[in-house]
């Protein structure tokens, strides 16, 4: 490989790049939009969401409950003065979510103080939400459970400072690392994963196929340039704008969407640098096996179908068939996506996270040795 | 020879797009390869340049067995394509930093070769423009300069004054013949057929056949009727120019006298012009038989043959 030769490539494709305004604009602007969109619009975030409040009980206990609820900026708490009044505004949809407090809530509580019984009556309060939005009422009941343990021991703390050994209301429950169950973390590493599996791919799909119908490619191959040189020369000034890409990314993500990596920066922004050029390599392999643009377009639409429902960007994988679990390994999409969900949410470190870092090795391995094959064809 | 094949074919699964082609190129001579759209010429040029691999056959390239060794040519040849291969979005100057890049011409010596460049390509003005900017006649010679950067001894020429006006074509053809005369041998494909009066050998193809290869003139000697010359006013020298053009056909005309030669001779010039000096007021018109006829003539006998035309 001559450095000079892929210093010369690196210039023009840098100059090519950086000269167009539409894919400079589509190559900052997409990533960012996609990155707001999925932040704001497809969160499952539970945040001042309507919750009809009927206190039957009106006890400075319930109060305080109704208070703890209303504080956490999660609920909008609205009283009703019955519970059909209550039912009538949950099936109207004027709020999304319901709390019925009995009227023996504060008696149970005092029995409970005086009961030393294990496992003897503790107050309940009764949750009653619209299971149309399931992520959502999924997220809200959870919330609103923790909420309410969380209110209810510290009730019992009081009582139980006066002697007694109450138990407190309701299960307890904890949610590791997403305490708030804010889905925005988790759309945030996602999203990383599908715009530069998409966006990498449809650049670089029209690139070589462009060049061919302009007869440079041709032009090129009948020079000394090696296909390696090719390659780089092709790659790695798309890959420079991409890396800024991610770290834009984060930087908006952190300062507009408070989503900040719980890992490393640093080694998200080269776990993401080295899929940016798996993918990328991809694209090669689009674009010189088609013999139109548009052909090139279509395989990348094509590719991006199974990375939304596949990759585990949007849907679980664990809920898919064993047959689909497969496939969505050979994706290496999911691998990415993973590893950037491990760092941003689960703080995990290259250690950790050596058989996912292993399989987009192998990956890329794999298609940029492709790529090469592809960009030497002589037909 | 600088260029020879030996039964080259390229098949895409049941279509066969060059047949068992063998042709042999002298240095430095410019050897035109002709056939309609689709008969194989572009298939071909692929195949000699490296960009292609041969289904069957054999490519040697100025001794190197390209099939073998695509790489090695590479600094020996320059190609022009179809369409010309400058990069929109960089002026040619840059055009010419690129290529010269990739070929390991810099600095001084850059200066040098372009500066020579630019001046007989009369790029001089184009040269801070964008290709996208320019006439095509302009993006032709700027191509052609750019496939001539690196002195290469082998110049692939596809189809190079396609949708280029007239004037710019002549222009375009000084510059390749001033190529062949530096030494530089011209491998050129054209549908142009009258274009072949430049070249120095002619091969038709066709559905993948070469059907005819030889020397322009011998084409002409073959393939037509020959040289049409009309003479007029000098009824009386029937006999005399019977017997100075021999192999010639003599008939006369209501304002003259037509020959028809196989060939032009030097001697028959020679006679032409001694007819016009004795008999003043004498008028002669040539008529050289157009290569598209040829081209016709050889379609149809390989036809009449058997072979599909």
């Amino acid at each position: 490989m001559s450095w000079r030769r892929l210093r010369t490539l690196l210039r023009r494709e840098m100059l090519a790049t950086y000269r167009d305004p539409f894919t400079m604009s589509i190559l900052i602007a997409v990533p960012l939009v996609a990155l707001l969109l999925f932040g704001f619009v497809l969160s499952t975030k539970v945040k001042h969401m309507s919750l009809g409040v009927h206190d039957a009980s009106d006890t400075p206990a319930s109060r305080r409950l109704v208070a703890d609820l209303s504080a956490s900026g999660t609920f909008d708490p609205r009283p009703f003065a019955t519970r059909e009044e209550l039912e009538h505004a949950l099936v109207s949809g004027t709020v999304s979510a319901a709390l019925v407090i009995p009227p023996d809530f504060a008696r149970d509580f005092g029995r409970d103080l005086g009961d030393p019984t294990p496992g003897s009556a503790r107050p309940e309060v009764q949750v009653l939400y619209d299971g149309g939005e399931a992520p959502l009422a999924g997220n809200a009941e959870a919330f609103l459970r923790a909420l309410i343990t969380s209110s209810g021991a510290s009730l019992a703390e009081r009582h139980r400072a006066g002697g007694s050994n109450s138990a407190g209301v309701g299960v307890v429950t904890r949610a590791l690392f997403n305490p708030t169950l804010d889905g925005v973390p988790f759309m945030v590493s996602g999203t990383f994963g599908f715009v530069l599996s998409f966006l990498t791919t449809l650049i670089t799909a029209v690139s070589i196929v462009n060049e061919r119908q302009a007869g440079t490619f041709d032009q090129l191959q009948v020079t000394p340039a090696t296909a390696v040189e090719i390659l780089l020369g092709k790659i790695l000034p798309l890959g420079a704008v991409f890396v800024l890409d991610v770290v834009i990314m984060m930087m908006i993500a952190g300062v507009v969407l408070h989503v900040w990596p719980h890992g490393s920066f640093l080694f998200f922004v080269l776990v993401s640098a080295f899929y940016v050029l798996v993918s990328l390599a991809l694209g090669l392999i689009f674009s010189a096996t088609s013999a139109t643009a548009a052909e090139a377009v279509q395989k990348t639409v094509l590719f991006s179908i199974p990375l939304v429902q596949l990759s585990g960007f949007a849907f679980p994988i664990r809920n898919m068939p064993a047959v689909v679990r497969w496939l969505t390994e050979l994706l290496p999409a999911t691998h990415y996506i993973r590893l950037s969900r491990a760092i941003y949410l689960r703080a995990a470190g290259p250690i950790a996270l050596l058989p996912e870092i292993g399989f987009l090795v192998l990956f890329g391995v794999i298609l940029i040795g492709f790529a090469l094959r592809t960009i030497e064809a002589r037909g | 020879m600088i260029i020879r094949t030996r039964g080259l074919t390229k098949r895409f699964g049941d279509f066969t797009a060059v047949d068992h082609l063998s042709i042999e190129v002298e240095p430095g001579t410019i050897f035109a390869f002709l056939g309609a759209n689709g008969s194989g010429k572009s298939t071909t040029i692929r195949m000699l340049i490296g960009l292609l691999r041969p289904t069957e056959g054999t490519v040697e390239v100025d001794g190197i067995d390209v099939i073998r060794h695509p790489r090695r040519v590479r600094d020996r040849i320059g190609y022009m394509g179809q369409k010309v291969s400058l990069y929109q979005g960089l002026s040619i100057r840059e055009n010419v930093e690129f290529y010269a890049g990739l070929y390991g011409l810099a600095g001084a010596e850059l200066e040098r070769r372009w500066g020579a460049l630019r001046e007989r390509f009369a790029l001089s003005q184009a040269e801070r423009e964008k290709p996208e900017d320019l006439p095509a006649g302009i993006r032709q010679r700027a191509g052609l300069a750019l496939s001539t950067l690196h002195n290469p001894r082998l110049l692939f020429l596809d189809e190079p004054t396609a949708g280029v006006d007239v004037r710019s074509r002549a222009l375009f053809w000084e510059l390749i013949q001033d190529e062949a005369g530096a030494g530089v041998t011209v491998f050129v494909t054209t549908h142009f057929l009258e274009e072949t009066d430049y070249c120095d050998w002619v091969s038709f193809i066709d559905a993948g056949h070469l059907i005819a290869n030889a020397a322009p003139e011998e084409l002409r000697r073959r393939y037509s009727d020959g040289y049409r010359v009309d003479i007029e006013g000098v009824p009386a020298e029937r006999d005399r120019l019977a017997a100075l053009l021999p192999g010639g056909r003599i008939e006369a005309t209501p304002s003259g006298l037509q020959l028809v030669l196989p060939t032009l001779e030097p001697a028959a010039l020679a006679a032409l012009e001694r007819l016009v000096a004795d008999h003043p007021g004498t008028r002669v018109r040539i008529e050289q038989p157009s290569m598209t006829d040829v081209f016709r003539r050889v379609l149809a006998e390989r036809a009449a043959s058997g072979g599909e035309p």
